[in-house]
């Protein structure tokens, strides 16, 4: 089934390019991501993560990557419009703030057929400056909001549902032990760790997407950080480490966090259900406790080690490789 | 023997916690605090209840830890990993001897979080009362003790000084820095553990604990049936290198079916060469791997040393690197290392010149044209030229940059009539390198050209060479509506004094207005010809 399904994305992603670039694609026959970095000498974000994510994309499926992301500085270069997926990790740019002339060519871009990808889009306000941590917040960045409102003022980015097909164009599910390629009876995760991921953080492989539709097709998609889980070595083991942070309740929750010693700030973030969670969260720390809009009180708490790391990084690549699968779809 | 043991340490153990959050920060409550402050409900004002203080939620905490209720004390236990004070710290110790393993695990998970949060602990027993666990019977609470070995180090090895009662006499006597043998023994049989994360942990962290990795430990992990432990173990082989039986090992996993065993076989082998000759044989085998990645960086590594690659192997090679995608890690290795191969990796990366990435393309270039000697050579790197890629352009006009090439004219015509801009302003520049019947020549077609920086450059080319026509050519440009032109105008202008600066005071006396006018005389001024 995975086989058919791959040719036809191939054949669909290569249908997309022969319109845009027909030249292009008969002397390399693979499709380059457009990736961009408005300053060449910035502290790179996961440098290596799209090349590795691309080099798994060829090996597990029959869609052809070139693997070296073509890097633009500016949305008005000419070859963004040769190629049909433009990448930009938002925490890799100095701001999103662009000119007037490269907010058109995006809008162009997007009307002419092209798909954007938002990595680290979505980030939560108590996160800071921290950029190593994600959180699953059910809206896109204040500036992203800022820059596409000035792009497209007429449209808002939208929560993608947990049903959405992006999340299934290739992988279905979460990893299981021979996706990791663990014995069968070892123990993917800690209990209370993979209880939370398959109801909660990433229920049937889903995550917090936002997405806005251009001509009715989904042109542009917005997520927390994912390239932090795509890198490999030369030998196949997963870099860098990641950690989880879970939402765990007790007992006796409810009443004690509510009169537990706090001292720091709460921050307000928004839900799937479109309620707000109030994080407590000290400065400088990670966050502590939240109060969900039902009035439970949960607490965080964070796990690593290998096995975590193993199964964010599996989980990540799969759901990367669902993005791009699916952008050559549309 | 009466022993007491008063046990305070005198170096290093006196101080137990390095950090203690000032309590009276958690006893303020939070202005933003809103959802807690008074709200109206059917009419009337709601008083919330006020947080406790610190050392009053710690010694619930503490109460809770005891309730006969599993579930209370497990959220006692999660609730401490929010608090980093001493007192937290030594109840979550405790709880680790609780009979129910998610208290246990509660417990060692908010230790975690303190020692990740930088709140250390530096009490021996406390510590070793923590590493000890290592020994769970719960698999969660051995993984994440596993998981901690870096962080226990600190206070696990700590040396320093105890005094002991010993028939009413106080001792002093020394505390090695070194595992305790009961530990020690237990950290033997977690390399072994049952479960993979704990051995690889255990495989990972145990040089900081100087636990010796046994050679029959070793061997067994060498034959693990995860991946992750033998990816570890691969990485662990060198004190035992030498032994016959590592090396044998070593070479059956050269034919492991994972991929990335076999590549780390591969660096493991090169690394360990020259504890034994069996390596560099497995290396040589595994040039006849089946993947062509394999086989490729086997033959790089061989070449390293200085060995001579078969024709067929290396043939072998160029077919990989053609079929890859792209550059990663990999390639990038492989394509450098191919320069090892000496002139048979000329024709590697001849061939690699017309790959389909424009990365490799670019790195085939500089490599096949370094190899060949052939930065003199025009019709060598002249095709590179023509790539359609503007970065395999720019990365051989870059390292041509700063060579005097002296060109024909048919090949500097060639770069004139180039498509790409970045050619003709090469072109342009290369100007100064030509002789004036050749600039005479081509100038012109490149005065004319659709890109400013290609006709600025060529004017200043001009100006320099002196031209015949040059001052004519600057005056017209003068009139350029292009600013940039106009400048290069300008400059080669003022650089001759008998014809260039006349001509340029007589621009500025018929255009006063124009838009260098202003900067002009500036700079007429600067050499000291006032208007």
């Amino acid at each position: 089934m995975k086989f058919f399904f791959s040719i036809l994305i191939l054949s669909i992603g290569q249908l997309f390019l022969l319109s845009a670039n027909e030249k292009r694609l008969d002397k390399d026959g693979s499709i380059r991501i457009v990736q961009l970095l408005r300053q060449e000498n910035s502290v790179r974000r996961y440098p290596d993560a799209l090349p590795s994510l691309l080099k798994m994309l060829n090996e597990q499926t029959h869609a052809k990557f070139d693997t070296d992301p073509l890097f633009i500085d500016t949305l008005t270069d000419e070859r963004l419009f040769e190629n049909p997926i433009l990448y930009v990790n938002c925490d890799e740019q100095p701001n999103l703030e662009f000119p007037k002339e490269e907010r058109d060519a995006l809008r162009r871009y997007m009307e002419l057929g092209g798909f954007v990808y938002l990595d680290a889009g979505i980030k939560a306000s108590f996160l800071g400056a921290d950029l190593g941590h994600s959180y699953a917040a059910w809206e896109e960045r204040p500036e992203v909001r800022d820059l596409f409102s000035l792009v497209f003022p007429e449209k808002t980015f939208i929560p993608l549902g947990r049903d959405h097909d992006l999340f299934r164009t290739f992988f279905r599910g979460l990893p299981s032990n021979k996706d990791l390629k663990i014995q069968s009876n070892q123990k993917r995760l800690p209990e209370t760790v993979l209880t939370f991921v398959e109801r909660e953080k990433w229920p049937q492989a889903t995550y917090s997407f936002v997405g806005l539709k251009v001509k009715g097709r989904l042109a542009c998609v917005a997520s927390p950080i994912c390239a932090m889980g795509w890198g490999r070595d030369e030998f196949g083991a997963w870099i860098p480490p990641i950690s989880f942070r879970i939402r765990e309740s007790a007992d006796n929750f409810d009443d004690d966090l509510k009169l537990a010693s706090f001292s720091g700030s709460t921050f307000e973030v928004t839900r799937e259900d479109g309620l707000k969670d109030i994080i407590y969260s000290e400065t400088g720390q990670r966050p502590l406790w939240v109060k969900e809009p039902n009035g439970k009180w949960r607490i965080f708490k964070y796990y690593s080690g290998e096995e975590i790391s193993n199964y964010a990084h599996a989980f990540y690549s799969r759901l990367g490789m669902n993005v791009f699968l699916y952008a050559l779809l549309n | 023997m009466k022993i007491v043991t008063l046990f305070f340490k005198i170096l290093f153990l006196s101080k137990s916690f390095s950090q203690v959050s000032p309590s009276s920060t958690f006893e303020v409550l939070d202005g933003n605090y809103s959802n807690l402050q008074g709200q109206e409900q059917n009419g009337s004002i709601l008083t919330q209840p006020k947080r406790s203080s610190l050392v009053e939620t710690v010694d619930r905490a503490g109460l809770d830890l005891r309730n006969s209720d599993v579930g209370v004390r497990v959220g006692a236990a999660k609730l401490l990993g929010k608090y980093r004070i001493t007192k937290s710290s030594f109840l979550l110790v405790g709880a680790l001897d609780d009979q129910s393993a998610l208290v246990r695990r509660a417990a060692v998970v908010s230790l975690a979080e303190h020692f990740s949060n930088g709140f250390y602990i530096y009490d021996k027993p406390l510590v070793e009362k923590i590493y000890s666990k290592l020994a769970d019977p719960d698999v969660e609470v051995r993984r994440e003790v596993s998981t901690m070995i870096p962080r226990l180090i600190s206070g696990l090895m700590r040396g320093g000084v105890e005094v002991v009662e010993i028939n009413g006499r106080r001792v002093y006597r020394s505390v090695p820095s070194s595992l305790r043998p009961d530990l020690l023994t237990m950290t033997l049989q977690a390399f072994l553990d049952e479960d993979a994360i704990v051995r690889q942990n255990t495989l990972k962290y145990h040089n900081y604990l100087r636990v010796p990795l046994p050679l029959q430990t070793l061997e067994k992990l060498l034959n693990d049936d995860d991946l992750g432990v033998l990816l570890t173990a691969l990485e662990r082989i060198s004190t035992n290198a030498s032994h016959g039986s590592i090396v044998r090992l070593i070479q059956n996993l050269s034919s492991h079916k994972d991929k990335g065993i076999r590549m780390k076989v591969i660096a493991v082998a090169r690394d360990a060469n020259r504890y034994h000759p069996g390596y560099r044989s497995t290396l040589r085998k595994m040039t006849q791997d089946t993947d062509s990645e394999v086989l490729s960086m086997a033959a790089v590594e061989l070449a390293r040393f200085g060995e001579k690659v078969q024709p067929s192997v290396i043939e072998k090679i160029k077919d990989y690197l053609l079929s890859v995608d792209g550059m990663s890690t990999q390639v990038t290795t492989i394509l450098y290392a191919v320069s090892a191969l000496g002139v048979d990796g000329v024709a590697v990366y001849r061939a690699l010149t017309e790959h389909t990435s424009s990365k490799i393309r670019s790195i085939a270039w500089q490599r096949y044209i370094s190899t060949s000697n052939g930065w003199d050579q025009v019709s060598l790197w002249m095709p590179a030229l023509k790539d359609r890629d503007k970065g395999v352009r720019k990365a051989i006009i870059n390292s041509l940059g700063g060579r005097t090439i002296k060109f024909s004219e048919a090949e500097l015509s060639l770069l004139v009539e180039s498509k790409f801009s970045d050619v003709r302003i090469f072109a342009a520049q290369n100007l100064l390198n030509a002789d004036l019947e050749t600039v005479s020549s081509l100038g012109f077609d490149l005065l004319i050209d659709e890109d400013t920086i290609v006709r600025s450059t060529t004017i200043r080319a001009m100006s320099t060479m002196r031209v015949p026509g040059w001052v004519k050519v600057m005056t017209r440009s003068l009139l350029d509506s292009d600013y940039v032109i106009q400048r290069a105008a300008m400059d080669g202008l003022l650089e001759d004094r008998q014809k260039g600066v006349p001509a340029l005071i007589e621009y500025l006396s018929k255009n006063p207005q124009s838009r260098i006018s202003n900067l002009a005389i500036i700079e007429l001024n600067k050499i000291g010809i006032q208007l």
